[in-house]
């Protein structure tokens, strides 16, 4: 019981709020560790599995692993905020029934202490635990590349999803970052960080095409990254990934733009009602998502086989905005 | 059942019987891993003294949060108060605690206290005049009040939404500023209010209804109430009440959408007391002169703190109108031992009838809690000496005590286990 014992002033408590103290969603690396953390290292897991259940029947695996290096730090911290959005889109308006999230982090194996990190499949908030252990590096290598070949290696050979092997649809992955993976998985590097034993190092289109048996694979360039508008960046991810590779101007869109693939992708909808249930949701992302899909979407309308014409690169939006 | 796995914590009188300090304990004696909110808002005081001395009083934050990585969650049945949140998580800063807004989620449900509420309120209290209610000058009756006429009132959600949160806020101030030509025009502009809105979200962690299924996952919850069931909104003695469900009600229906228990725990003063205005049977101004009330005192919109003795009648009341408790808490044994001159009243004389029990009426009947509180202000309470305060307690209850407080610290709490369950 009480009275007000606290007082109640915009301006002190927008300053409070803002307090420089209030980074710590990431309380493990913030708190100064500087290895990965065991929940969190894939050394010798088995599998990582998203599995149904009673309380999740019609499971349906998404990854994200994204670059938390160099220009890329800000990433995972948008993510944590804007969570709560994406989980909400994809349940409220029934893109994916029972979603199951992994998180994960990719550096650099040739000189970072963390090159992968590896959540769980989570149903529910759980994932923000995960999120809440991943070691941010900061640093970065400087070279352009990151090992998110280990990391698809990781993906396609230790994880199982019920999505797949029971109802033949496949799990979501999402890559985000701003560099380029190695060309080839290498045979030491996964003895070293998964603890499996390879015959030889695995090229990676190889390893792209067996990953995406059981995974869609994207790629997410956030504008604003070291290398984002390298024209080497967008080739090498093109070619392994096609239209997969996904350019975002407004990295605060990141979830939404992943909540919506998944829509597109599961046939909920198509991008006009997607970026329609962004508006009413009072997302202000709905431009940058619809920059970021518009090709996609163009993939899914009926099959019209004459050649693109061209300008399609750059896709004017048709979007009523009613904010 | 102190040792359960989750426990619920419900003061069983007017409130102010010590809710936080009994959940500091179960935190500090305990591993407990969240503290979850489950009604009323910002206008809650739980007063926790650490072992070394350090004083906060709870409003928003759970009274667990002096022990280390004891999260609070404020459900949806929570009124969430951005602005006196920011100024509570800067004294809890001040007295060594600074990760508590980390340890923090709101979902996103909870409804939203906000400068336009506290202005109606206040501007509502006003004209009253001597009639007051015993508004804690807050804002949170008008809060829920709003939000049963307006489905856009602002929820924490909101806060993650620019545009819809402006929107809403503007809606609010418009209202406010028509309903009360005599609240104060200096209000807050919309814009001023979303900015420290929109950081607030920034800041904290708003997530969904199925938190609470995690939280439970990963360790005992304690959900602390606040306000007490004679102040319920449907139970207590109108139209001294509050906005708010103040028995295990919602508790209990989150636990149902979780997949989890709980046990009752009751929360009970050695003898009774009453802050603000309302029917109070066992008043005696002598005890109210007398007896040490550090943290509360006559606050501007709630009036005067009032201390009288027990009340095994309200006690039964409570019992009924909660459907009972598995244990009890009695506080505030230090002060009553020191006090020879406590009794307990175990009947009310109202005009010649003399009166053992109070019966429940439907919820809802506002019209009939009203003629109990005409009865209540005219009743005399019959005493009986009281020997020992905690039997006259379990008696009225029916229900063993479990705990015993005899300060205001962790240390000076005794846990008594039941000998049968």
């Amino acid at each position: 019981m009480g009275s007000g014992h606290w007082s109640t002033d915009v301006y002190s408590a927008r300053r409070s709020y803002r307090a420089a103290n209030g980074v710590s969603a990431f309380a493990y690396s913030d708190g100064g560790a500087t290895t990965v953390h065991s929940d969190l290292d894939p050394n010798g897991v088995a599998l990582r599995e998203s599995r149904d259940s009673d309380d999740h029947p019609e499971s349906l695996a998404i990854a994200v692993l994204f670059d938390v290096t160099g220009s890329m730090g800000g990433v995972p911290r948008v993510l944590q905020t804007k969570l709560p959005d994406l989980l909400g889109l994809l349940l409220r308006k029934g893109y994916a029934a029972d979603p199951h999230i992994l998180f994960g982090a990719v550096g650099d194996a040739t000189c970072d202490r963390a090159p992968l990190q590896i959540g769980q499949f989570e149903a529910d908030n759980r994932m923000d635990d995960d999120l809440a252990k991943i070691l941010l590096e900061g640093g970065g290598g400087g070279q352009m590349r990151e090992s998110y070949e280990l990391a698809m290696y990781f993906m396609a050979r230790h994880t199982a999803i019920d999505c797949f092997e029971k109802r033949g649809r496949r799990g979501y992955l999402f890559m985000i970052g701003d560099e380029l993976a190695y060309p080839k998985i290498k045979r030491r590097e996964i003895a070293k960080f998964i603890g499996t034993d390879v015959p030889a190092d695995i090229p990676i289109a190889d390893l792209v095409r067996e990953l995406q048996r059981m995974w869609d694979v994207y790629f997410i360039i956030p504008e604003g990254g070291y290398h984002s508008g390298d024209p080497k960046l967008r080739g090498f991810w093109r070619d392994l990934l096609g239209q997969n590779v996904l350019y975002l101007d407004d990295l605060d869109a990141v979830c939404e733009t992943i909540a919506l693939t998944v829509g597109l992708g599961e046939d909920a909808i198509d991008l006009a009602e997607g970026l329609d249930h962004l508006a009413e949701s009072g997302s202000t992302a709905g431009d940058s998502v619809s920059r970021a899909l518009a090709r996609l979407d163009g993939g899914r309308a009926p099959a019209a086989t004459s050649p693109a014409p061209p300008g399609l690169d750059r896709p004017t939006t048709a979007r009523t905005t009613r904010l | 059942m102190i040792g359960a796995d989750n426990v619920i914590v419900v003061d069983l009188g007017f409130g102010d019987a010590g809710k936080g300090t009994v959940v500091d304990h179960l935190c500090a004696a305990s591993p407990v891993h969240a503290v979850v909110r489950f009604n009323g808002g910002a206008q809650a005081a739980h007063n926790v003294v650490a072992v070394d001395g350090r004083h906060h009083t709870f409003a928003q934050f759970g009274s667990g949060t002096f022990t280390p990585g004891v999260r609070t969650h404020l459900s949806r049945f929570m009124l969430v108060d951005p602005l006196a949140l920011a100024a509570e998580a800067d004294h809890l800063r001040e007295v060594g605690v600074g990760d508590a807004l980390d340890r923090l989620t709101v979902d996103g449900d909870a409804l939203l206290t906000t400068p336009y509420h506290r202005a109606a309120g206040r501007a509502r209290e006003r004209a009253r005049g001597a009639d007051r209610h015993g508004s804690c000058g807050m804002g949170v009756g008008e809060t829920a009040s709003y939000a049963l006429a307006h489905e856009d009132a602002p929820r924490a959600g909101d806060c993650r939404s620019p545009a819809r949160l402006r929107r809403r806020l503007a809606a609010l101030r418009e209202w406010c500023l028509d309903a009360f030509p005599a609240a104060p025009a200096d209000v807050p502009a919309v814009d001023d209010c979303a900015a420290a809105f929109t950081a607030f979200a920034e800041r904290v962690r708003v997530v969904d209804g199925g938190h609470l299924r995690t939280l439970l996952a990963a360790g005992p919850v304690v959900f602390e109430g606040a306000q007490g069931v004679l102040l319920d909104e449907w139970h207590g003695f109108h139209p001294y009440t509050t906005w708010s469900t103040t028995t295990f009600g919602n508790a209990e229906a989150l636990l149902r959408e979780a997949g989890g228990g709980a046990a009752r725990l009751g929360v009970v003063r050695a003898y009774a007391t009453r802050h603000g205005p309302g029917p109070f049977v066992t008043e005696d101004a002598v005890l109210t002169r007398e007896l040490p009330e550090p943290h509360n005192g006559t606050g501007p919109w709630q009036g005067p703190f009032r201390a009288g003795h027990l009340d095994a009648v309200a006690l039964r009341y409570a019992r009924e109108v909660t459907g009972g408790v598995d244990g009890v808490a009695v506080t505030h044994l230090d002060v009553a031992g020191a006090r020879p001159d406590l009794r307990v009243c175990h009947a009310y004389d109202v005009g010649g009838r003399t009166v053992r029990r109070l019966a429940p009426n439907p919820p809802g009947r506002l019209d009939l809690q009203e003629d109990l509180t005409r009865r209540l202000l005219a009743a005399r309470p019959l005493y009986a000496p009281l020997a020992r305060p905690d039997e006259a307690v379990e008696e009225a209850l029916r229900a063993p005590v479990v705990l015993r407080s005899f300060g205001p610290t962790t240390a000076d709490k005794r846990t008594a286990e039941p000998a049968a369950a």
